[in-house]
């Protein structure tokens, strides 16, 4: 199957009307960072306490903030997660920030953690638990185990087991029926009614980050992100040319500016995990890059007479097919991730979805120009000697 | 076949026998996941490297004032100056000589300056970080040891830069005991009862002028072991958690959960001599400064009897004070400065989620391939699979885990081992379309690929090993799975798949199906 037989775009025709859009763009995000909306980074990068808590019943963003207005922690971020309306991840934050001792900074955050659990259970449980009763969703293994062998020496581990599992899986058991799925025997069933409640809430994760960590991960990530840009800088200037290097390298400072400031203006929070997207989308543009720069340099060898735009408008033709190619199999892969990866990936998926066209963009009008910008001011001899 | 072709099949064989070997059968144990997949408890903590420093300071005090003691030398004080820092008040100028020799012989550790009639010692700087770095290893030492007392599996506890310890507990689910049990820094002492208890300070020392004798301390009773008011004891403790032979969980005449405990001949020989002086007496057991209880000394304790500590204590909590006193004390205090608790449920979900996406995207590109290219689509298939492998036997040998940003990477990965397979057949196209041979057209395509797939390969490995050096926990784990995924790339892409291309191409074929 072929794409298309030979075809001939004059790319670099319109580099100054792409250098100039991607100067806006660029500009538009850097001024967006900076000025406007600002990186809004997440616990990770930023410190303080993020809670994702699974309900037993649905409920609404709104509810629960207004629950935590009246606890005085009505700034903190709510967000639904999954399509069940049960689940949500909240970042604490308070009203009127105290500021405690640095000594005292990450108690401080998992007091607000907590002060959230306990505003959202609210009186939920209060009375069984004054009549003994403890809350199947929070009982930990080692006590449910307990419970269910002093009950039932024989057969009580085991249902302790399904329930725990079926608890791991889905995170909350929402009503005591689902026991009978599970087919705990009904003697046992009429125990755990008899001596257990169904707490509203389980929380599913907790994080906490203190100030130092925060600072210290930020600063790792800068420098992990700068020595591997720079790493990569001496590789490509070693083994095509310098000017080569230092246009990967403003392709690479593009991609990672375009891709902060989409996340700036949809406002999503910077983690730790996206790190790892944005790395991996200026890895797909590094390819890119070089899959064009090795053509570039075979032709060089091919087309000795002629100006280095026309070879680079030859070879960008020419590796054409496969760009779309490449290109479409991961948007194809990230789609898959988008649609079906889940609450954590989805952002993820997201920002991949969208840099991989940006990376193709920046490889086509922003490497090509700078080399051939590099070469018109600094002179570098036509054709090139590999 | 050709006998380098032979030698090449042997070859990929071989490794892909080797991976299949390492990661077979797919388990948990063979493939760890990251706390993010699997759930479980992350913990950075700080240990206080100054309290050993201090630590120092007072044991020094109190082995210069005996020092200059025998030697008749007169002095006002020895005081605490600051952090490995002593002031000696009043050491005469016609003394010195003698003195300067005394602290030559004696104090080695320390610097010392005269002036007038003070000296001054100061702890030598390569002293302060041996102790610094001496308390960071010794706590990662009683924080392994606890974490064993607790049985949990496949604990991870480590080193971070000068003074942090990483502790990851996979599959925990009660936090908060874990991370009081790593936090309590267990100091076990033994001190008789000067007066006490009393609901308020100045109750207590009414007797004293409200004053606290220069050898006693005032110190507040445990709460959580109902204890409310306030003792008076004594400064040097009788013996202390370091004197313990044995340690473990009992239950008291009524029935409650105590811990048992005895002692070592040594501690057991002042146990003895002490208790038998001070009958009718309180004996305050304390832990980490709290008074847990103060029991009457009824007769003299035989050294071999040893006793029980009591004080309203759960099941679990004399368990746990079980293993944090068998693990023994920490050196220094310790601060969390990060806390990730991570649930079980949490993890199956993205598990769940992140495997039928990955199924979704793998079948998506192997069908893109085959019905793009074919039969020569199959080879690309084959490679694939053959890199996905070849990755999980290398994650089996490398023990690493795998983690959600790990996942990420394996994408790329993924991404760019079909890149290089369209690499290598557009280029065949164009050869093909130059009008060469089957044969040509198959072997100019992978050799013209070759420079751009191992370049770009390899520029991405570069940036993946700097962000493994500089990166923290998730981006390493991305690095890993990243550099591993491309290093097969380059085998299973380029080699295995050209190897493919000579084994089911015949040498008269006319047309290839690509």
């Amino acid at each position: 199957m072929q794409l298309f037989k030979t075809p001939n775009i004059r790319f670099l025709k319109y580099k100054y009307i792409a250098l100039g859009v991607t100067a806006l763009i660029v500009l538009a995000g850097v001024l967006n960072i900076t000025v406007f909306k600002g990186l809004k980074l997440g616990v990770d990068f930023g410190e303080g306490t993020l809670l994702r808590i699974m309900l037993r019943t649905p409920t609404t963003e709104g509810q629960i903030r207004d629950l935590l207005q009246t606890v005085g922690l009505g700034k903190s971020t709510v967000q639904k997660s999954g399509t069940s309306g049960r689940e949500f991840q909240i970042r604490a934050m308070e009203s009127n920030p105290t500021k405690p001792g640095e000594q005292d900074q990450l108690e401080a955050h998992e007091a607000l953690a907590d002060k959230i659990i306990d505003a959202l259970r609210g009186d939920d449980g209060a009375a069984e638990r004054a009549r003994g009763l403890v809350d199947l969703n929070g009982l930990d293994e080692k006590s449910l185990t307990a419970l269910l062998e002093e009950g039932f020496p024989g057969s009580g581990p085991e249902a302790a087991q399904k329930i725990l599992s079926y608890r791991n899986q889905t995170g909350i058991i929402d009503d005591y029926q689902v026991l009978d799925g599970l087919g705990i025997k009904p003697e046992i069933q009429t125990f755990l009614k008899d001596k257990t409640y169904l707490g509203k809430l389980t929380v599913l994760s907790r994080e906490t980050v203190g100030p130092q960590v925060g600072a210290d991960l930020r600063r790792k990530a800068v420098q992990a992100t700068i020595w591997s840009l720079l790493g990569m800088l001496v590789y490509i200037a070693l083994r095509f040319k310098l000017e080569y290097g230092v246009a990967a390298i403003f392709t690479l400072a593009q991609d990672v500016l375009i891709t902060m400031s989409l996340y700036s203006f949809t406002n999503r929070e910077i983690n730790l995990p996206i790190i790892a997207g944005i790395l991996t989308i200026v890895g797909f543009s590094i390819n890119d890059t070089i899959v064009i720069f090795d053509r570039v340099r075979e032709n060089q060898k091919l087309l000795r007479g002629k100006p280095l735009e026309e070879v680079m408008n030859i070879s960008l033709n020419q590796t054409l097919s496969r760009t779309i190619i490449t290109s479409g199999t991961v948007f194809l892969t990230v789609g898959a991730l988008f649609l079906f990866g889940g609450e954590v990936i989805n952002d993820f998926a997201f920002l991949m979805l969208l840099g991989t066209i940006e990376g193709v963009y920046s490889t086509i009008y922003l490497s090509c120009p700078v080399v051939l910008f590099w070469q018109r001011w600094f002179g570098t001899k036509k054709g090139g000697r590999r | 076949m050709k006998k380098n072709l032979q030698w090449k099949v042997v070859l990929a064989l071989a490794v892909v026998g080797l991976a299949i070997f390492l990661a077979y059968p797919y388990n948990d144990q063979k493939i760890k996941r990251g706390l993010d997949l699997k759930g479980g408890i992350h913990l950075v903590l700080q240990v206080m490297t100054d309290d050993s420093i201090n630590i120092e300071t007072d044991q020094e005090i109190a082995r210069v004032e005996d020092l200059l003691k025998k030697n008749n030398i007169t002095f006002e004080k020895v005081t605490k100056a600051g952090l490995g820092r002593i002031a000696i008040a009043g050491t005469l100028a016609d003394q010195e000589g003698k003195t300067r020799d005394l602290f030559d012989e004696y104090t080695r550790d320390w610097d010392y300056t005269f002036t007038g009639d003070r000296a001054n010692l100061v702890l030598k700087p390569l002293v302060v970080q041996f102790l610094r770095d001496q308390s960071v290893s010794q706590a990662k030492e009683t924080i392994e040891n606890r974490v064993n007392g607790l049985g949990v599996a496949e604990p991870l506890i480590q080193r971070q830069g000068n003074d942090k310890i990483i502790v990851e507990l996979p599959g925990v689910d009660d936090p908060d005991r874990v991370k009081e049990l790593i936090k309590v820094t267990a100091v076990l002492e033994w001190k008789l009862v000067k007066a006490g208890p009393a609901a308020d300070e100045e109750t207590l020392l009414a007797p004293y002028n409200g004053q606290v004798p220069e050898d006693a301390e005032v110190l507040k009773g445990d709460p959580k072991r109902g204890q409310g008011g306030f003792y008076l004891v004594d400064r040097v403790a009788v013996v202390t958690g370091k004197d313990l032979r044995t340690i473990r969980r009992t239950t008291d005449e009524w029935n409650n959960p105590a811990v048992a405990f005895s002692l070592n001949s040594d501690g057991g020989a002042r146990f003895e001599q002490v208790t038998g002086a001070n009958v009718g007496k309180q004996i305050a057991i304390i832990l980490d400064n709290k008074v847990q209880s103060a029991p009457l000394v009824e007769q003299r304790i035989a050294r071999s009897t040893g006793g029980i500590i009591r004080g309203r204590f759960t099941a679990q909590e004399a368990d746990d004070l079980v293993v944090v006193l068998k693990a023994g004390a920490l050196p220094a205090g310790i601060k969390y400065l990060e806390e990730r608790t991570i649930g079980p449920a949490l993890g199956a979900d993205s598990i769940r989620q992140g495997l039928v996406a990955g199924l979704v995207a793998v079948l998506a590109v192997m069908t893109f391939m085959i019905v793009f290219y074919k039969l020569s689509g199959i080879n690309a298939v084959v490679a694939l699979v053959l890199n996905i492998v070849i990755l999980f036997g290398a994650l089996a040998y490398f023990r690493a885990a795998l983690t959600l940003p790990g996942i990420a990477g394996i994408i790329l990965a993924i991404g760019m081992a079909v890149d290089a397979n369209v690499l290598i057949f557009e280029r065949m196209k164009e050869e093909l379309a130059l009008g060469k041979g089957v044969i040509s057209a198959v072997s100019q395509g992978f050799s013209r690929a070759f420079s751009a797939i191992f370049d770009s390969n390899l520029t991405t490995i570069i940036s993946a090993v700097f962000l493994f050096q500089f990166g923290t926990g998730p981006i390493r784990g991305y690095a890993v799975t990243l550099t591993i995924s491309l290093a097969a790339n380059l085998f299973t892409a380029v080699f295995v798949s050209h190897l493919l291309f000579d084994l089911t191409v015949k040498k008269s074929a006319k047309k290839l199906s690509i």
